[in-house]
């Protein structure tokens, strides 16, 4: 076989060229692992809160929690299926809660932002286990106070502990802690006592959701057909991970999309980058190829050893590519949920998986642009060496 | 001494017939017409001719580069007319050294590395492989330049490492064109006598096409082509 040095030490011969092709494959590389990073983000943002034994329930036909009411009076029916996980005390453990979008100014951008409001009862840090407040304390129940997720902090004008924002025009709600809750959406969102943002935004006698844990992730059917049975009521029941799955489905897949046709326009890109650059190599290196094939080396090994080198060209540059993507991992970006119509904070996921595929799409590039270069170099005639 | 084939000695290589026919632009152009010659084993000959006498054409098709139009061409008794293409390079990694005018080393590699390349083709380890080649860099003088690239060498000492690299698998007949092309004479002389070497101490078969009337004059036997016969 053509030693693999042979391929490694031309490629070094040819700095110029060689730097420029592998940086084109790790431009494109570095958008496709950006995408993917992203896109793993929001799974993980989006899929990260949800327990395969609590259960979602909202008003029938409503994709989200947003375009969701429920009488507040259902509350203690749905809680009272069966199923339903109960506390030491015997009551069910679950929680109902209202959502709405929130208009704010966010700091260093001009006009307004959709921000998911929350109002939850006594006990939603608890019902959430990875929930719990890092900064300041909880709000004082009934009080006009509230906990911005991690994510939010400082993004908007008032969202700092002490400092206060508009629930509505007059009424002021106070910042006095900030809370985490392992990543997840939540982090994303600003939550302050249920009936406060019931009577100040005129929610009074209703609920978004009712969040049930359940004995254990088996009794859901059980739960969801007593729920579902009583068509008047028109609920629509979800476990918690399905629930989170479809919130974060349209997200996902205008990122996969958006990014995904970024990135296939940008390979055909470099991958004609390295095609030129190996057809040149080629052009200039006649006399050599000519000569292997006269010693007597094989068409099929001339190809190999040209495909070889263009994949070598194009896993360093996507070697390069991805390892300057995953510096994003110290940075967030944020979107609007298209689901709830409010900003949504994420964080770039630079996961094994997302390597590896980067990894293995650069080697597909070199591959797919060294397939035709390396074709001519296997069919230069051996006769090459004698000109 | 000048001859086209000898009884007395058991031809190492046998062209009967040989004709070559180049087709351009619908016309046909005659390169070789049934050319006949012997190359003896252990000889050191020559071929001289005028440019487009067809000298190239005739070290290639016994070199196994190109194919004859009519003819044949026997090594060893072995007709590599009708090889099938993968055949005739595996025939030339095991039969053949080749020595070229502009050397023709791999820029990347070094001079052992050079030498080595032939050998990849092989079955031989890699310790035996760099043993081989490093006992062909001795016999062409230049143990001292095994590490060296070929840019950090002279015309002359590139030569002796393609010389080395022709002589590595140790073949039984060297096709060199214009091997000293590219020297001055003292680098030249050299090889030469390296080439007269190979063939009376190794009993190598070398055929040399030339330009150069002085180099040709240190074969044993001496061909003129001209106009695709030979005339001595």
């Amino acid at each position: 076989m053509i030693p693999f040095r042979y391929n490694i030490r031309s490629l070094l011969a040819r700095k110029a060229t060689t730097a420029a092709t592998a940086l084109g494959i790790a431009l494109v590389v570095f958008v496709l692992a950006t995408v993917l990073m992203a896109s793993a983000g929001i799974d993980k943002t989006l899929g990260s809160s949800g327990r395969a034994d609590n259960a979602v329930v909202l008003r029938k036909g409503s994709d989200a929690e947003l375009n969701s009411n429920i009488d507040a009076a259902s509350v203690g029916l749905i809680l009272a299926a069966p199923g339903a996980k109960l506390n030491d005390k015997g009551a069910p453990v679950g929680v109902g809660e209202v959502v709405v979008v929130l208009a704010l100014e966010k700091i260093g951008d001009p006009g307004f932002t959709n921000v998911l409001l929350r109002g939850v009862p006594d006990d939603a840090l608890a019902f959430r286990s990875g929930a719990r407040v890092t900064s300041g304390r909880s709000p004082k129940p009934g009080s006009d106070e509230a906990l911005i997720g991690k994510r939010l902090q400082g993004r908007f004008k008032g969202f700092q502990v002490g400092q206060s924002f508009e629930l509505r025009k007059n009424r002021q709600v106070s910042v006095v802690g900030i809370f985490e809750d392992d990543g997840s959406s939540f982090e994303s969102e600003v939550w302050a006592d249920i009936d406060t943002v019931r009577s100040g935004l005129g929610r009074e006698g209703l609920v978004s959701s009712v969040r049930v844990r359940l004995e254990s992730a088996s009794k859901f059917e059980a739960f969801k057909g007593s729920v579902e049975s009583d068509k008047n009521l028109g609920f629509e029941v979800m476990r918690e991970p399905e629930f989170l799955e479809k919130q974060a489905s349209g997200l996902r897949i205008f990122v996969t999309a958006l990014g995904g046709v970024l990135a296939v326009f940008a390979s055909v890109g470099a991958m004609i980058g390295a095609m030129i650059t190996m057809y040149g190599s080629i052009a200039s290196r006649q006399r050599e190829i000519g000569t292997l094939r006269a010693l007597g080396f094989p068409r099929w090994q001339i190809l190999l050893a040209f495909m070889l080198e263009c994949a070598l060209l194009s896993v360093c540059g996507g070697t390069v590519g991805a390892l300057a993507a995953t510096g994003l991992r110290f940075g967030s970006f944020s979107m609007v949920n298209f689901t709830s119509w409010s900003e949504m904070v994420f964080t770039f996921q630079p996961t094994i998986s997302v390597i590896a595929t980067s990894l293995i799409a650069a080697l597909a590039m070199g591959i797919l642009g060294g397939f035709l270069p390396a074709i001519r170099a296997a069919r230069v005639s051996p006769i090459q060496a004698m000109r | 001494m000048n001859q086209a084939y000898r009884a007395d000695v058991r031809p190492m290589v046998r062209v009967r017939g040989l004709s070559k026919i180049y087709e351009r632009g619908g016309e046909q152009l005659k390169v070789l017409s049934g050319l006949d010659l012997d190359l003896a084993e252990g000889t050191f000959e020559a071929l001289m001719g005028p440019s487009g006498s067809g000298k190239s054409t005739l070290l290639n098709i016994i070199a196994g580069l190109d194919r004859p139009s009519a003819g044949s061409v026997e090594v060893k008794g072995e007709d590599i007319s009708h090889l099938s293409e993968g055949a005739l390079a595996a025939w030339r990694s095991r039969t053949l050294g080749f020595i070229f005018q502009s050397y023709n080393l791999m820029p990347v590699l070094t001079a052992l590395e050079n030498v080595e390349l032939p050998l990849l083709l092989t079955s031989l380890g890699g310790a035996e492989r760099r043993k081989r080649a490093e006992t062909a860099l001795r016999i062409v003088g230049l143990e001292q330049r095994m590490g060296h690239y070929p840019r950090q060498l002279s015309g002359g000492q590139e030569q002796r490492v393609a010389i080395a690299r022709a002589i590595v698998n140790d073949p039984a007949i060297i096709v060199a064109d214009e091997p000293t092309g590219d020297l001055d004479r003292q680098s030249a002389d050299d090889i030469l006598t390296l080439l007269e070497k190979l063939a009376s101490e190794m009993n190598k078969t070398i055929l040399m096409v030339t330009h150069d009337p002085v180099a040709a004059e240190r074969a044993k036997v001496r061909h003129r082509l001209d106009k695709g016969a030979l005339i001595t």
